[in-house]
């Protein structure tokens, strides 16, 4: 991703990012579980930090978060905080090990999708929001990171895709500083 | 990107910051903002539309598998139900128009008096932390940010969000919904089939003035006479218990707090019908049903009772919403 201008995978993440929010608030807000709605925006921010690295997760995050903050209504901004973090958290487990196997990446994006969805109603209180931390927290926080470490498996591929990396190229994404 | 990449925290940091940034012009009103957002949306909506396409036979199949069991059941309860209240329904359709002419008469405001827009539902909201519906109808149509939205059962919600042929209606399950209503009592002594308030002690004298309230009314309705039974109205001593509801997030139900001590303070019980309170500032018109007490919570101290309200809208299976084309007073004249 270094080396990669960044028109060419700002382009990439928004095109992807058009389909995943779109998937999102179609099938997603139908198909839940135990009444908790998956998160796959966020967990495509997560397989990006886990895939390339703390840095891109939080920019990955940054730019999803805004569209669905434009898409929804949301005040803009509060999303895109949460997701950036989210994305940052996924990346930054990624540093301590250069070649993780799948599930390592998985427990990752899990780790990064709690954490960003755990920041939703941070910030919303930071915006004078009352009463949405509640005890469903408890059930939506581990609902919405273990389905975003099982999506996670299915999006890095294409994350590494949107942002131009190889395998051999995480390594210098990585120890970027 | 391409020539230079700053360092992790600087780049979260950059990120938080801007973040803030946005919320905060957001939050305080831009309109480049808003501008961005009504473009956002204009590219949006197509690939959405093309989503739910995609995606209709997955949800469908869905739907099929988890609901079937559960459809049929309530399939068999509701025709059960639909035989029972054919009588009930001949009775009260004859009420309603009594009541709005009598309301009409009287120069009173009712729901009736209000058009309105029906909508499709078309998505919900995508976070585990609001509760929000979308619908097929915007500011083309005549919905303004603000309007109240209803179903066949009582208040959904209100418009949060207007684009021009979408709007976005914030649930009153919704942690930041509040509205102004009011409590009747629901049992026979506090006559609250034939009034907008309730009566204050249950002697027998109240209870006397309450049906001849309702007699009153009848007669004016049929011969636009009988003006010493009219005058007889205003010695009953009519109260309402108000408050405000706010909505507690979707696995917790609406409570109403700050009910304005009356005569009858302490007299709610479960049961009691619960409607919005209109009134100059209020966005949502007076009389629209919205529930039931469902549990009375007596507070220590001055912090005074709680109600939790069962809402009469199953807000869980909207397919339509109207939204009432009512402005207050107060917005209209901005």
């Amino acid at each position: 991703m270094n080396d990669t201008p960044a028109r060419i995978w700002l382009t990439r993440v928004v095109l992807i990012g058009l389909i995943v929010l779109s998937l999102q608030m179609t099938i997603a807000t139908e198909i839940r579980v135990f009444g908790v709605v998956i998160q796959i925006v966020l967990a495509f921010a997560v397989a990006a930090g886990a895939a390339s690295g703390p840095g891109e997760g939080a920019k990955v995050g940054f730019v999803l978060g805004l569209m669905y903050d434009l898409a929804t209504g949301l005040p803009m901004g509060s999303t895109a905080m949460s997701m950036a973090f989210g994305g940052y958290v996924a990346g930054w487990g990624r540093q301590y090990r250069l070649e993780p196997t799948w599930w390592m990446l998985a427990a990752l994006a899990s780790v990064g999708a709690a954490v960003g969805e755990v920041f939703v109603p941070i910030v919303r209180v930071l915006t004078g929001e009352t009463g949405v931390f509640g005890a469903r927290i408890a059930l939506v926080l581990p609902v919405v990171a273990l389905s975003s470490g099982l999506l996670s498996t299915l999006l890095i591929p294409i994350a590494r895709w949107a942002l131009a990396i190889r395998p051999t190229e995480i390594r210098v994404a990585g120890a970027d500083t | 990107m391409a020539t230079y990449s700053p360092g992790r925290r600087r780049v979260i940091i950059a990120l938080a910051l801007t973040s803030l940034f946005l919320l905060t012009l957001d939050l305080r009103g831009n309109q480049v903002l808003d501008g961005v957002r009504s473009g956002f949306g204009f590219v949006f909506r197509p690939i959405n539309r093309a989503g739910e396409v995609v995606t209709t036979p997955v949800v469908r199949l869905w739907r099929s598998y988890r609901e079937f069991d559960d459809l049929e059941e309530e399939n068999r309860q509701l025709r059960a139900e639909i035989d029972g209240q054919r009588s009930a329904e001949i009775a009260a359709q004859n009420a309603i128009i009594e009541n709005q002419d009598l309301l009409a008469l009287a120069g009173l405001e009712s729901l009736a008096s209000y058009g309105s827009v029906t909508g499709r539902l078309v998505g919900q909201s995508p976070s585990n932390f609001d509760q929000q519906v979308e619908i097929d109808r915007g500011a083309i149509h005549g919905i303004r940010v603000g309007m109240a939205a209803i179903n066949e059962a009582g208040l959904v919600g209100k418009v949060t969000s207007v684009a021009p042929q979408s709007s976005i209606i914030m649930l009153v399950t919704d942690p930041s919904y509040a509205v102004p209503v009011k409590i009747l009592a629901s049992n026979e002594a506090s006559g609250s089939a034939s009034s907008t308030a309730t009566m204050t002690p249950s002697t027998t004298e109240v209870v006397t003035g309450s049906s001849q309230l309702v007699d009153s009314q009848a007669s004016l309705s049929t011969d636009g006479e009988s003006t010493s039974s009219a005058t007889t109205t205003t010695v009953v001593e009519i109260i309402r218990e108000t408050g405000v509801l706010r909505g507690q997030g979707s696995d917790r139900l609406p409570r109403v707090s700050f009910i304005a001590s009356g005569i009858g303070f302490g007299q709610i019980e479960v049961g009691d019908t619960v409607f919005t309170a209109g009134g100059s500032t209020s966005l949502a018109p007076p009389n629209i049903p919205l529930g039931r007490v469902l549990n009375v919570i007596t507070r220590a101290g001055t912090a005074g009772q709680e109600l939790e309200i069962e809402p009469t809208a199953d807000l869980s299976r909207l397919q339509f919403v109207r939204v009432v084309l009512y402005q207050p007073a107060s917005e209209v004249g901005q």
